[in-house]
């Protein structure tokens, strides 16, 4: 059965090679040709109808691909005659595998095994489709099947691996693992391993099963030699030691580690660790979990007697000085950090003052403060000094900055590295205004001194001092928050343009601009800054959240599409692949990363982002096509009405989801993609730690992915409510299904609730403040989610008498709060140009949420009393109600109108400014005078920087560069960037109106 | 201070400031992933104090015969790092497992033949230039083949400079 030599599946090769390769070089209509007269020959070869089936999947002919496909696999399964290899299989299989039916192919495989048992590459091709399916059990059986067969160790680590992942990633219970071990002893009396790897996972099964004795005794065995580095296998032992809890061994053996690697920071944690019987940190297994982010030996639960401390202690001490003896290298940071860490401990036992851990911080800043690292390196030690030592600390590294006899480079690093500490230790939040100023100043004047330090570098590599105009920055937007003054917020936007025209590549640079340019309301152009950071693949999922929360806000729908369809084609794309992935480790006996790649797509499954994305991408389209019922209910049809949204915000509670936004290189000021403190009053960020703030966000992410997931499924309800009015229905008896409207009133409650809201008391609240009982702030903070609650209740009011009030009560509530709101934001916002943090992005929303859903609401309405094609009727008692209905809805559409009709008026106000007077409400904001108090300062540096400056000091390329930045054209970038944003605002608003025009004329 | 281990796929998460910098390709999933999957003893990170990545490497080892080599397919530092031979001690790293574990004649590695910084570097790494790959970076730029002899190579015989550049075609491998 089996191809034979010069065949494949059963043909000739020479007759299928034409059509692979025209399948290679993409032209599929050739290949279709060849494969049709191959199939006049093999009209019943399943590999000739596989290639049919692969071709046409690639032309997008998706349907016919799977009925052939379907041909193939029936006469498999049915025709004893015909051949069955795995070449036919696993063409069958791609094509299966595209067309999302996996399953298929699966059936396929087991048919054939059953057929042939004991053929491996049947089993094989079996397997893969079992971990494409990530069926683990099958796996596993399939493979110890194979095992069997042919002995060999591989098959048996699938076997091991399989059991692995269904403890690790299924449902089994550990003692599965007792079995696993079984078998590779079992293996190992009669073969013995012979892959490192092999032996990486056995002493990681026993690991799991806390059997470290064992395993350090294979470890030392015969076995041990497959480790071939020495280090490797030392850091294995000494893990596996310390977890047995003999920290003595442990930490000989890390001395060993440290001996041979001394740079190694983490295995010296583990070695104090040790010294002090603290083995939390210890954590081995093949998860391709690395003990990670270890920060530091938390000594807190740490009982040791005063005389076992310090003879533990001046054992590291001796053992680390003996280290720095032997590798007197600058390169080698680690034993001198060491020695810190020494410090650290023995200040928090109290056996030493500060000023020791002081000293030594000196000394480490003598040698190393001018490389970049240096504040992150002792960022942990400062963590432990008070207020008065890290002052003190600060007042000796400025001394010390002025008596370096360093090279320009090294001083202007040592500098910078001041700068940091000074950051890092909060002083900023208390310096005066004048002295923040003072300080920003400084920086930009060393900045300029320091170009010509540049002078020969090429513009790929990073130029000295670049951190100083970040850092400059920083300063300015505190003056911004402090002050008010949009002349400090103008100047930090300022400095970076000028230091990106310096050097166009700084990415650093470009992350702050784009948040201060969303924050101002220039969010085209923090879009294109975006754009620029060349943000894919994988940084998509770490590195979106820097920009998607403030375009999902925004009337930016044609990026915002291309954002979302990116970000979710990257995932599904890997979820698709990552299977196959998998297998490719199963064949390069990479077991350990097996494990880890099950586990890693099971993260990205779980990320919160690509939940967001999944619900928001939707949502825009219903946003995007909400001026036409028809168009709607056309995408509500393809989202299957919303049906499997609600299932996710019914299963959302129990999820486990991951975050895995890479936060750390946001601005200070907005350190998650919910917080922006410079919309609050100026109070220093040191009054809330960054880890609770990220948990509050993440809660807050739970919650909102929880309520945006019901909203396809409300508009899809409402719009079926909302087409059989209440009256209308009991004169003509068409009512719409009770379930549905039961269904909403559900929904409602749900979405009340996730408010903080009982139905009753929900409906209560609203209706208080439509009748000015209740101030308009009590919805303020979720304002856009309570206009939606309020359209939708409308709509289910349509068709119930449950709360007691008539269609036309809750079509006036709605009418009366969307105006209240809208209305209010318009006036509280200002001038969008000196309103840096404006209230634009709910107006927006409030226009493209709420009042899309309920212009829905209306159609539907509308379309109940009028059918397309059909005149007004104009006799009888239930014309007299379907007038009454039409007169409401007319009411709402004219409202409705008004409403928009005002942001519209609104926005043209802004639009039609000249640009010379909203140039200079901006651009007087500078002082521009170097002796004035207030911003203006650093512009008016730049700029007589610029005018003196020589080409042969600055070399060619960065004069060049000076010469086209100007500080006027930057103000202007800004303009032009809130024009376009409220250019398609508006052009959303007049589709509208033109759409509710339209159809209040068919009324 | 620098903790050097096996790349893993979390670390993909964890990357961005390096990979941020312009130079610095991200490639797409499965990429990485093969490499992690076929050669994981040549995809290596450094991490510094707080588990910040400080940079890291990925290669591979192919070929046949005397032409058995290691080959280095990104090497790359963040900004914060720069200026401490960390790429340095990754290019080390790899070159011990090609020399040691996997017995390679040689290590190589491309460049654009405009990066002259990197050349630089790898120069006085020890590696010469092989030979000129014309047009090597999409279809555009020239790359440089750039090779560093193993301790198997005992004359050497790997790095002897090619004395005609060639074409993309005729490279042995991708």
């Amino acid at each position: 059965m089996a191809s034979k030599f010069g065949l494949a599946g059963g043909i000739p090769e020479r007759r299928v090679r034409p059509i692979w390769d025209a399948i290679d070089s993409r032209q599929f209509k050739n290949a279709l040709k060849h494969c049709t007269t191959l199939l006049s020959k093999h009209p019943n070869s399943p590999y000739a109808l596989a290639l049919k089936a692969l071709i046409l999947e690639r032309m997008g002919k998706a349907d016919e691909a799977l009925s052939i496909s379907l041909n193939a696999k029936e006469l498999l399964l049915s025709n004893d005659a015909v051949l069955i290899d795995d070449l036919t299989l696993s063409t069958l299989q791609i094509v299966f595998q595209r067309l999302d039916h996996l399953d298929m192919a699966t059936s396929c495989y087991e048919y054939a095994c059953g057929k042939f048992p004991n053929n491996l590459e049947l089993m094989m091709g079996l397997f893969n489709c079992y971990v494409r399916e990530y069926s683990f059990v099958k796996q596993q059986q399939i493979a110890i099947k194979m095992y069997k067969a042919v002995g060999e160790e591989r098959f048996l680590l699938w076997a091991v691996c399989s059991i692995q992942l269904q403890v690790c990633c299924g449902n089994a219970g550990e003692k599965l693992l007792a079995l696993a071990e079984g078998l590779i002893k079992k293996h190992i009396a009669s073969h013995s391993l012979h892959e490192p790897e092999a032996l990486i996972v056995y002493i990681s099964l026993l690991e799991q099963q806390s059997k470290f004795g064992n395993a350090l005794e294979i470890l030392s065995g015969n076995l041990g030699s497959l480790i071939m580095i020495e280090g490797d296998r030392l850091r294995m032992q000494g893990k596996l030691l310390a977890r047995a809890g003999d920290y003595a061994a442990a930490a000989d053996i890390f001395e060993k580690v440290l001996q041979l690697s001394p740079d190694d920071w983490e295995y010296f944690l583990h070695y104090m660790g040790c010294l002090f019987d603290n083995e939390s940190s210890m954590c081995m297994g093949t998860g391709g979990n690395p003990m990670g982010s270890t920060k530091s030996v938390e000594c807190k639960n740490l009982k040791l007697p005063d005389e076992v401390f310090d003879s533990r202690i001046s054992r590291a001490s001796t053992f680390i000085h003996k280290l720095l003896v032997e590798c007197n290298n600058d390169s080698i940071r680690c034993p001198y950090l060491a020695n810190l860490e020494i410090e650290r401990i023995k200040l928090v036992y109290g056996k030493v003052d500060a000023d020791k851990l002081v000293e030594g911080l000196m000394q480490y800043f003598s040698r190393f403060g001018h490389l970049a690292c240096f504040a992150s390196d002792v960022e942990l030690f400062l963590r432990v000094l008070d207020p008065r030592k890290k002052s003190e600390f600060l007042e000796k590294l400025l001394e010390g900055c002025d008596s370096t006899t360093d090279s320009p480079v090294k001083a202007l690093g040592r500098s910078i590295s001041v700068f940091k500490i000074q950051n890092s230790i909060d002083n900023m939040f208390t310096l005066s205004t004048g002295d923040l100023e003072g300080l920003a100043v400084q920086m930009v004047d060393m900045y300029c001194k320091s170009l010509p330090l540049s002078k020969d570098l090429d513009i790929q590599e990073n130029m000295h001092g670049e951190e100083l105009l970040s850092m400059t920055c920083n300063v300015l937007v505190q003056l911004f928050w402090r002050t008010r003054d949009i002349g400090y917020l103008l100047e930090s936007v300022m400095i970076l343009e000028f230091g990106l025209t310096v050097r166009r590549y700084i990415w650093q640079y470009k992350i702050l601009l784009l948040h201060l340019y969303s924050f101002w309301g220039c969010l085209p152009v923090a879009h294109e800054w975006y754009k620029s950071l060349d943000v894919k693949n994988i940084l998509l999922e770490t590195v979106s959240h820097h920009i998607l929360p403030q375009m999902l806000v925004s009337p930016l729908w044609s990026d915002l599409n291309d954002l979302l369809n990116d970000y979710l084609k990257f995932m599904d794309d890997h979820f698709r692949e990552s299977a196959d992935l998998t297998f490719l480790a199963y064949r390069h006996r990479n077991y350990s990363k097996v494990i880890e790649f099950v586990q890693f797509k099971e993260r990205l499954q779980r990320s919160s982002q690509y939940l967001v994305a999944k619900i928001e991408a939707p949502i825009l389209q219903l946003k995007q096509n909400a001026y036409s019922i028809q168009e709607e209910e056309g995408i509500l049809e393809g989202l299957k009405c919303g049906n499997p949204f609600v299932e996710l915000s019914n299963e959302i509670g129990n999820k486990s989801l991951t975050f895995n936004e890479d936060l750390e290189l946001r601005p200070w000021w907005t350190p998650t993609f919910d917080k922006n403190y410079l919309l609050g009053p100026f109070e220093g960020v040191s009054y809330c730690p960054k880890e609770s703030l990220i948990k509050q966000s993440e809660a807050n992410v739970l919650k909102a992915i929880e309520k945006r997931s019901l909203i396809p499924r409300l508009i899809y309800l409402s719009i079926h409510c909302a087409s059989s009015v209440k009256e209308h229905a009991e004169d003509n008896g068409s009512t719409s299904d009770p379930k549905l409207s039961l269904e909403l009133k559900i929904l409602l409650e749900r979405y009340a609730s996730i408010l903080g809201f009982a139905f009753k008391d929900a409906v209560e609240l609203v209706l208080g403040v439509s009748r000015s009982q209740k101030p308009l702030e009590v919805l303020s903070s979720d304002i856009v989610d309570w206009m939606n609650f309020v359209v939708f209740l409308n709509a289910w009011n349509q068709n119930s008498h449950e709360i007691g009030f008539s269609a036309r009560e809750t079509w006036n509530l709605v009418n009366c709060l969307l105006k209240k709101y809208i209305l209010e934001k318009i006036t509280s916002i200002g001038p969008l140009v000196s309103s840096p943090g404006s209230n634009l992005p709910v107006l927006v929303q409030l226009i493209t949420e709420p009042v899309s859903w309920h212009s829905l609401v209306i159609q539907s309405c509308a379309r109940t009393l009028v059918p397309s094609g059909k005149k007004k009727k104009k006799s009888g008692s239930a014309d007299q109600n379907t007038n009454l209905q039409s007169h409401e809805i007319q009411d709402s559409i004219q409202s409705l109108c008004d409403i928009i009709g005002e942001v519209t008026k609104w926005v043209n106000v802004q639009i039609k400014e000249p640009d010379d007077k909203k140039f200079e409400s901006i651009f007087s904001s500078l002082q521009r005078n170097e002796h004035s108090q207030g911003p203006g300062k650093i512009v008016f540096m730049l700029e007589n920087f610029i005018s003196s400056a020589n080409d042969v000091q600055l070399g060619d390329r960065i004069f060049q560069a000076l010469q086209q930045w100007s500080a006027a054209d930057v103000a202007r970038k800004i303009l032009a960037g809130q024009r376009t944003l409220l250019s398609e605002f508006l052009r959303i608003c007049e589709v509208k109106v033109k759409s509710l025009q339209a159809l209040k004329v068919h009324l | 201070m620098t903790t050097m281990r096996r790349f893993c796929c979390n670390d993909l998460l964890r990357f961005t400031s390096v990979n941020l910098d312009h130079l610095t390709e991200t490639f797409n999933m499965s990429f990485y992933m093969t490499y992690l999957a076929r050669w994981p003893d040549y995809f290596h990170v450094a991490e510094a104090p707080g588990g910040r990545i400080m940079g890291y490497i990925m290669g591979k080892v192919e070929g046949q015969g005397e032409s058995w080599h290691g080959h280095v397919t990104a090497v790359t530092v963040a900004p914060e790092y720069r200026r401490q031979q960390l790429a340095k001690k990754l290019m080390n790293l790899l070159e011990d497992i090609s020399d040691k574990i996997d017995k390679a004649y040689f290590v190589d590695l491309f460049v654009r033949a405009s990066n002259s910084p990197a050349i630089k570097m790898y120069g006085k790494l020890g590696y010469v230039i092989y030979r000129r790959v014309l047009r090597y970076y999409s279809g555009e730029e020239d790359g440089l083949d750039m090779r560093k002899a193993l301790s198997r190579d005992v004359e050497k015989k790997s790095i002897i400079p090619l004395k005609r550049p060639v074409t993309p075609d005729e490279l042995e491998y991708d």
